[in-house]
């Protein structure tokens, strides 16, 4: 081998001899100009329109207000101003608030104990009851509260009923229809959200820290409440405050139980000025604004302050803590646990079960009447007297989910891309931007959307839904890609261009193989989320564009509780089987967030 | 490989200039340096010297800022003309720290991956994909999955993968760093063993002197984004043109003086050093770069003072024993003289002893004056 050349390089740079330093600024601008970077712009551009647009159109239809001839406009800050002087906007307002806070509180005391029990304690048979806890997550919420209207109407409840019958009650014991009904459905159903945002940290919690408290002499009680839920407080508190957030957005628990017996919330009033008969859709879009502020500033607290502390408090060691030795207090836990399966999942279920085989439903279960004729007629699309909404809503929200959780998710691949593979421009504004939809409720965009494209051809098609839909959620699926690319290397990408693959080989052959369990856990979330969807599509739909769950509130609005159940059911059945899909292919705390 | 006595090939790889900035620093600023086809040469530093920034220039893993790289006839970047050929067009094989081998490819997808790329025949493909398996030892692990391999295979597979397109230019990115030593060691001579048989141009960043010594035709020991030295390893360790080079490759007696007498001609000089307060000249070789009157620092190798008990020579230096620790096959001294603690090597059979007094006598053609 020969000797080589050297340049004799001095401890000096020799910045003299090469061409002349040019600015930072001119270099940025030359470095705009590739192939990644304007793909990015173009990805930035496209997800802007579609969650800034909506945004802005309700900002500006919200200072319109309409005159007594209801036809033209003018500015003002009128909308506004009935948010205090309405007969019903600031009950509404109240009773959102009443109810954000009241199914927070549940939520949390729900969802902190049983992940608890379930995480940090020797309960029995653990492993068998956690899937369960889960359930409701994926579940309809306003399908729940036609299942406990089912169960504790004061007239019709079943289970009123029974105690009236069996117990020796004289008049009903439980009551659903109003706001603590409200605040009991929201309540249990969003008590999972804490459940996953804490069961986590408690499970990878060292178990040193617990043992320390308790050398000083600190009791089981006093160690968990000074030592064990201090230590999980942000996610305890992430936790709660995505339930509140969750619950101000709910649109079909208040509308099934609190708005028929005169208490409205933010939601059903907005729903009321989009589509009802006293529509204004400038006074629907400045509560859509005033509810967005909400939720936006309390998101953004949760996301900048709480969550990233949640890191801290865990030491990230692989071993399995030990679990505390309940005694025979482990019974209890047990009981409490099965307690929470039963109210939140089974009874729902089996009301709506028994109430869908019945033609006629009087409140009473009689075995001879039961019958399929509900779900012929609200599933058998080619029958005569098939009910359209229904068939329908199966047909539309079957497609919407299939091309919108698999729309999501290739949106959710190039941006997960941007953020964490490319270091261009736009990188920090697509990041802000998948941020942003989670901040409002889906009722809030939903309206934005309205306002934005009502005059355009895609009102009253699919696509509108679909739009909604995609913008609303695929940064559940961007998330869920986001975590599985954060931890695999970028040297994986980079070995393969080093290896003579361009970018677009080097996506299609390593990145999206790898992230392929990341990929299908998203669109089965997404699949899930859409099946289920109500409060966009309450807002989007037209005749013929009805969606599953708003077939079911047609049902529940226009025709009779047999008819809604079976609907419900249906739902419920296809759901419980994408769940069992999604544990099989997501793994146990793929959800944890 | 036999190698064209041409200026192209003596210029094989050209790196002109380069800056890159991360946000408002320079990562490396303003470098420059040749190399010959075929040549090994390692970049060599602490973390956040540059050479990391430098190699991934090269590759095209990221822009540049400023400067240009050229290999052969190709010039892979030069932002002053708008220049920037995309990773994949430039025929570099590269090893990554992590080994980067695809888990959900078995060993023989992973190796031929470059070839499948560069669409060649089925046939072609696993010819040469069980060449180069052979030549790196895992003909037995061709069909398992890139999840079974050990480390030191994965490290095996990568570099397979790197040179199977026989590229013109391998890069290496602290590829042993998270193998354990023994088997570092092992491949260490494994890696230079095959890269000698193929015979491409390799560049090789570490932070580890020993794997720089051991593998390399050329060093460029880098800090904080600049060079320090180019040179051999022989050069680097034994003529080091300043005190960091010095301290960075071994162990070396650092001593603050200032050059008194010089010969124009370089070659001898006498430095003035402070021990205690008092004035003491010592014989030495002068390093480039410094003349009389200049500050200076003396560089003396541990194994270049000797600790004698009865001194032979001229101007012996009498010290005290602060510690003598014995590993085998040599015993490694603190000798106190003044205020200043000398590291001496020491042959075991003279039973050291700690606070014995000794002589420390020097060889001037060993005592380098290095700039400060």
């Amino acid at each position: 081998m020969q000797e080589v050349a050297t340049v004799a390089t001095g401890p000096e740079p020799q910045r003299t001899e090469g061409p002349p330093r040019r600015s930072k600024a001119e270099n940025r601008i030359r470095a705009l100009f590739n192939q990644e970077n304007i793909a990015t712009m173009v990805v930035a551009l496209i997800i802007g329109i579609a969650v800034i647009l909506p945004l802005i159109a309700l900002f500006i239809n919200s200072f319109l207000v309409l005159d007594d001839s209801g036809w033209d406009t003018e500015w003002g800050f009128d909308n506004y101003l009935l948010m205090v002087t309405d007969r019903i906007i600031p009950k509404a307002f109240v009773n959102t608030i009443l109810i954000s806070s009241g199914s927070t509180v549940l939520a949390t005391f729900l969802g902190v104990s049983l992940a608890w029990i379930n995480a940090r304690t020797n309960c029995p048979g653990r492993d068998f009851l956690e899937p369960y806890n889960l359930i409701p997550f994926f579940l309809s919420p306003f399908v729940g509260a036609i299942a406990w209207h089912n169960l504790a109407a004061p007239k019709t409840g079943l289970l009123n009923n029974w105690a009236q019958d069996y117990l020796g009650f004289e008049t009903h014991i439980l009551n659903v229809d109003n706001l603590w009904g409200v605040i009991w459905v929201t309540g249990i159903f969003f008590a999972p959200l804490v459940y996953l945002f804490v069961v986590g940290s408690l499970r990878r919690m060292d178990p040193s820290l617990e043992d320390s408290a308790r050398t000083t002499g600190a009791g089981l009680f006093k160690t968990t409440m000074t030592v064990t839920l201090p230590l999980v407080m942000p996610g305890i508190l992430s936790g709660a405050i995505i339930v509140f957030v969750t619950s101000a957005g709910e649109f079909g628990v208040p509308f099934k139980l609190s708005a028929p017996y005169g208490w409205e919330t933010l939601t059903t009033q907005i729903f009321s000025k989009a589509v009802g008969d006293d529509a204004n859709h400038y006074l629907g879009a400045a509560m859509s604004m005033a509810l967005g502020i909400i939720t936006v500033v309390l998101i953004w607290i949760q996301q900048r302050y709480i969550a990233p502390r949640s890191f801290t408090t865990v030491t990230g060691k692989g071993f399995r803590p030990n679990v505390l030795d309940l005694g025979s207090w482990k019974w209890v836990a047990f009981g409490y646990n099965v307690l929470y399966i039963l109210v939140a999942v089974v009874l729902p279920i089996l009301s709506l079960l028994v109430v869908s085989l019945h033609p006629v439903w009087e409140a009473t279960i009689q075995p001879a009447q039961m019958s399929f004729i509900n779900y012929e007629k609200t599933l058998f699309f080619w029958r005569e007297d098939s009910i359209q909404a229904a068939t329908n809503g199966i047909f539309n929200s079957l497609i919407l989910a299939l091309v919108g959780a698999t729309l999501s998710m290739v949106l959710a691949i190039v941006v997960s891309y941007m953020i964490h593979r490319t270091k261009g421009p736009m990188t920090r504004l697509i990041d802000f931007l998948c941020v942003v939809p989670i901040g409002f409720p889906g009722i809030v965009l939903a309206m934005g959307v309205l306002v934005t494209y009502i005059q355009t051809p895609i009102y009253a098609t699919l696509w509108i839904l679909l739009l909604g839909y995609v913008t609303r959620f695929f940064p559940y699926g961007q998330r869920n890609v986001s975590s599985i690319m954060l931890a695999i290397s970028e040297e994986l990408d980079q070995s393969s261009r080093m290896s003579g693959a361009s970018w677009f080989t080097t996506l299609k052959r390593i990145t999206i193989p790898l992230l392929k369990p990341g990929i299908f856990a998203g669109w089965v979330l997404l699949f899930i989320i859409f099946l289920r969807e109500l409060s966009i599509s309450i807002i989007l739909y037209t005749t013929g564009t009805e969606t599953l769950s708003v077939g079911v509130y047609y049902l529940s609005n226009f025709e009779n509780e047999p008819l809604t159940a079976a609907l419900s059911m249906a739902q419920t059945i296809v759901l419980l089987a994408a769940i069992f899909l999604f544990r099989r292919v997501a793994g146990k705390e793929a959800l944890t967030a | 490989m036999p190698i064209d006595n041409t200026q192209s090939d003596e210029n094989y790889l050209e790196v002109k200039d380069l800056i890159k900035w991360f946000g408002d620093d320079p990562a490396v600023d303003g470098i420059s340096f040749k190399i010959a086809k075929g040549d090994f040469l390692t970049l060599l530093g602490p973390s956040g010297c540059g050479k990391t920034t430098t190699l991934m220039s090269i590759a095209g893993l990221h822009s540049i800022d400023g400067g240009s790289i050229r290999v052969g006839d190709a010039m892979f970047t030069d932002p002053e003309s708008g220049i920037f050929m995309a990773p994949e067009n430039r025929d570099i094989g590269m090893v990554f720290q992590s080994y980067a081998i695809w888990p959900h490819m078995s060993v023989t997808k992973n190796v031929a991956y470059p070839l499948e790329i560069q669409k060649i025949p089925k046939d072609e493909i696993n010819d040469r994909v069980a060449d180069v398996l052979e030549l790196v030892g895992l003909t037995d692990m061709a069909d398992k999955m890139a999840t079974q391999l050990s480390g030191g295979q994965q490290q095996r597979a990568a570099l397979a993968r790197a040179i199977v397109a026989k590229p013109r230019l391998l890069l290496f990115d602290e590829p042993l760093s998270n193998l354990d030593l023994k088997l570092r060691e092992q491949m260490r001579v494994e890696l230079k063993r095959i890269q000698n048989e193929v015979g491409i141009t390799s560049i090789y960043v570490t932070h580890d002197q020993a794997e720089a010594l051991v593998m390399s035709d050329d060093i460029i020991v880098m800090s904080k984004g600049h060079i320090e030295q180019m040179g051999s390893p022989v050069d680097i360790y034994s003529k080091p043109v300043n005190s960091y080079v010095s301290n960075f490759i071994g162990v070396a007696n650092l001593l603050e003086g200032n050059v008194k007498k010089a010969n124009t001609s370089g070659g001898e000089a006498d430095v003035e050093v402070n021990v205690a307060g008092e004035p003491i000249t010592l014989k030495c070789q002068l390093g480039a770069g410094l003349k009389q009157g200049d500050d200076t620092v003396l560089s003396v190798r541990p194994e270049n003072v000797h600790a004698v008990r009865e001194p032979d020579g001229a101007a012996p230096v009498p010290g005290e024993v602060t510690s003598a620790i014995f590993l085998g096959n040599y015993v490694d001294c603190r000798v106190a003289w003044g205020d200043f603690e000398w590291k001496v090597i020491a042959h075991p059979r003279m039973g050291l002893k700690e606070g014995e007094k000794v002589y420390l006598q020097f060889e001037s053609e060993h005592m380098l004056a290095v700039q400060p």
